[in-house]
């Protein structure tokens, strides 16, 4: 028997498969989202069927999470993104105590306790300024793709100061500083830094370690240093972060069909 | 059957029943949906408890503004009580030919009307925009004299109350306007060698210097009113006065117990939010305000004793902090499996029964400094951690109201103080006029907190 998660997020879809009872990741992928975000969750599901020899019917349970949770309509069931997220960092490091996501539309502080269950959270509710829109943003403006970001950022000698609380006012002023001869690579770095300030100001007193970074941001190499930074704690980036929400999905699939995987027992 | 949460559109058959089955209404009463005619349109995505005594609840907030026309009509006084919640309105319906109302409650109608009525617009135009709490609708509605008649007297506390109030009750001012301004202390700790006096609801105290200061504040308000309504205010019509309100109070309170420790949630959220909300102005009716929660009440003792409710008994028990200004969230709570258990709507101070067998406006200062928002974030907090104790919730919702200047911060002291002491989990949320918008994000909080809160009853 297999379990699906499929993790709706608002820039990609993500699905895990994971095999019962060993709790064996068999096959993962991520699509774009879209406008029909329930055929491409379906075909998405079904190439990574195809692709492992399964068939629709080995699947024993689905759960849908994240932003488009509620459209993916082959789901059994749909649980949150925040409690997905920690039931899949919990499952790859038992010792997580804090996990930080930021996803494309969001960013989340989460506190979890000894047992790996949602202590308490906290989510940005204002703008895009902490979230990786604001990176997709910064890229754009500078005409280099968002996977390289890190790299440029690295370069970074004197990062800038961003100040503007809202992502269309924070874009004008990157232009300014364009315009005034700061280097790509400090406005970058600075961009990095104000979104891991913002995630240390949402954190408040929720603070707890080893914290553990996940969502799609947390591919961008550098962020978790400006996390750290922010945060005076230490910030790990989890295996394969853009995929955790859909782990932790198939993995309370399994948990709600009955089963207990190997890693759990 | 147990009760249910019900549409607009379904009321409209709940009421041929209920009619069909001997259904004896004020007069005010009638079919919910007539509301809408009046441009009421948030009530048709709103759920609804499905009983008699939640339409008469639903029958008697909506129809205050036909209240206030016809007391106008009858040569009766209106008062408009701003800022204070529930000691100045004690105080006017103590006066036979005066109906006090509380203009703030203005601030629901962009909701109630999905802003067709255009209040926020009208406040944009007076230079009170966006970035002041909600109630700026206020203002919109005194220009243009859609809502309520202007009153015969206006009463305003100010000082350790709300900046954003006391900015937009100016510019009322301003647009000719006249108020009686009333002030509020901070509301500060006892002097070393100054006598201590502990107000209702016994968590706060104050030094006997502040409450005297207030109550030769509240001596302007009982001028004011006499002034207007012609009546001697005086302590025997007080003493009387303060009576009935804490009838309304005993009421209200059995019911807020009642709701909040039943096994199974025998009310929804919604409809104990607008009940709460009668205790500060009555809705411009007192004797009506009683009789509404007392039927209220045995609705609820009824269900209590069959066992019945809202989601059964596993559903997790939340506690709510400050009102939501769209309607709408209330019912999210249900939705996302979770259950009202205990309130703080910013005027905890006005459910505390006001001493009797004291002078009366000595009783009434005392009410006034218990206002929650008279003292610190700290101080409030300690009250919710209190009141959350009291009531067994698991989690607390902090509901921010944009642009409001007193819960821009406090929602972090409230939060980091009751994570210190009692180890909740805290969800801070904000939530504008109309939250269609954040709809989606709104609703994965609240249902992420109520995942939480069940994962942690499992071993």
């Amino acid at each position: 028997m297999i379990y699906a998660g499929i993790d709706a997020g608002s820039r990609a879809i993500k699905i895990v498969l994971l095999e019962a009872p060993s709790g064996r990741m068999i096959a993962s992928g991520v699509a774009d989202q879209g406008i029909q975000q329930d055929k491409l969750a379906a075909g998405l599901l079904r190439r990574l069927l195809e692709e492992n020899g399964c068939r629709e019917s080995d699947i024993g349970y689905t759960v849908a999470t994240g932003y488009g949770r509620g459209i993916v309509s082959l789901a059994d069931t749909t649980v949150t993104e925040i409690t997905c997220h920690a039931a899949g960092v919990r499952h790859l490091v038992k010792e997580a105590r804090a996990v930080i996501d930021i996803g494309g539309q969001d960013s989340k502080f989460l506190h979890l306790d000894a047992d790996g269950k949602v202590r308490d959270f906290a989510m940005n509710d204002r703008c895009a300024a902490g979230t990786g829109r604001f990176l997709e943003i910064v890229a754009a403006r500078l005409g280099i793709h968002l996977a390289n970001l890190g790299e440029l950022a690295r370069q970074s000698r004197q990062p800038a100061q961003i100040s503007s609380m809202c992502v269309v006012f924070a874009e004008t002023e990157i232009v300014g500083l364009l315009a005034s001869g700061v280097e790509p690579a400090d406005i970058v770095a600075g961009v990095m830094n104000a979104i891991a300030g913002r995630t240390a100001a949402m954190a408040g007193r929720l603070s707890a370690s080893p914290v553990i970074f996940t969502g799609g941001v947390a591919m961008i190499s550098g962020m978790d240093r400006a996390l750290a930074e922010a945060l005076g704690v230490e910030v790990a980036v989890c295996e394969n972060p853009q995929i955790t929400g859909a782990l932790g999905a198939a993995i309370l699939a399994m948990r709600k069909d009955g089963t207990q995987s190997a890693v759990e027992q | 059957m147990g009760p249910r949460q019900i549409t607009l559109e379904e009321w409209e058959l709940r009421y041929d029943v209920l009619k069909s089955a001997g259904l004896d209404e004020p007069f005010y009463g009638g079919r919910l949906g007539r509301h809408l005619g009046d441009g009421d349109y948030r009530l048709r995505n709103l759920r609804f408890d499905d009983s008699a005594a939640a339409l008469r609840l639903w029958n008697f907030l909506l129809t205050e503004e036909e209240r206030l026309a016809r007391a106008r009509a009858e040569g009766r006084k209106l008062v408009g009580v701003m800022k204070d919640l529930g000691t100045t309105a004690v105080m006017a319906y103590a006066l036979d030919n005066v109906v006090a109302f509380y203009p703030d409650g203005a601030w629901w109608i962009p909701c109630i009307m999905e802003n067709s009525d255009r209040l926020l617009a009208v406040a944009d135009s007076l230079g009170i925009g966006e970035s002041f709490c909600p109630v700026r609708a206020m203002s919109g509605a005194f220009v243009t004299g859609n809502h309520f008649p202007i009153p015969d007297l206006l009463t305003c506390s100010v000082g350790a109350t709300c900046d954003d109030f006391s900015a937009i009750a100016q510019r009322l001012e301003g647009l000719g306007h006249e108020i009686v301004w009333w002030e509020m202390p901070h509301r500060r700790a006892p002097e070393s060698d100054e006598e201590t006096v502990v107000l209702p609801g016994g968590v706060f105290a104050a030094g006997r210097s502040q409450v005297d200061f207030v109550k030769s504040q509240l001596e302007v308000v009982r001028k004011a009113l006499e002034r207007v309504s012609g009546e001697l205010l005086d302590g025997d019509k007080l003493a009387d006065t303060i009576a009935r309100a804490n009838r309304v109070r005993r009421v209200l309170g059995e019911l807020r117990r009642a709701v909040y420790t039943a096994a199974c949630c025998p009310l929804p959220a919604l409809e104990m939010l607008i009940a709460e909300m009668l205790a500060i102005h009555y809705c411009s009716d007192r004797d009506e305000t009683e009789a509404v929660l007392e039927e209220l009440l045995a609705e609820v003792h009824a269900r209590i004793t069959a066992g019945v409710g809202f989601g059964g008994s596993d559903t997790a028990k939340v506690f709510w902090v400050n009102p939501v200004a769209d309607l709408r969230v209330m019912n999210m709570l249900e939705e996302c499996g979770g259950r009202i258990c205990g309130t703080d709507y910013m005027f905890t101070h006005a459910l505390d029964l006001i001493p009797e067998g004291i002078e009366p406006m000595e009783a009434l200062a005392l009410a006034a400094l218990a206002d929650p928002m008279a003292g610190s974030s700290h101080d409030r907090a300690a009250r919710i951690a209190a009141d959350v104790t009291a009531f067994g919730a698991e989690a607390v919702i902090v509901s921010r109201i944009p642009g409001a200047s007193h819960c821009c911060a406090e929602g972090r002291v409230i939060g980091d103080y009751l994570r210190g002491t009692l180890n909740l989990p805290v969800l801070e949320i904000e939530v504008p006029p109309l939250c269609d918008a954040v709809r989606p994000g709104l609703y994965t909080r609240i249902e992420a907190l109520v995942e939480s809160i069940k994962q942690q009853r499992t071993p």
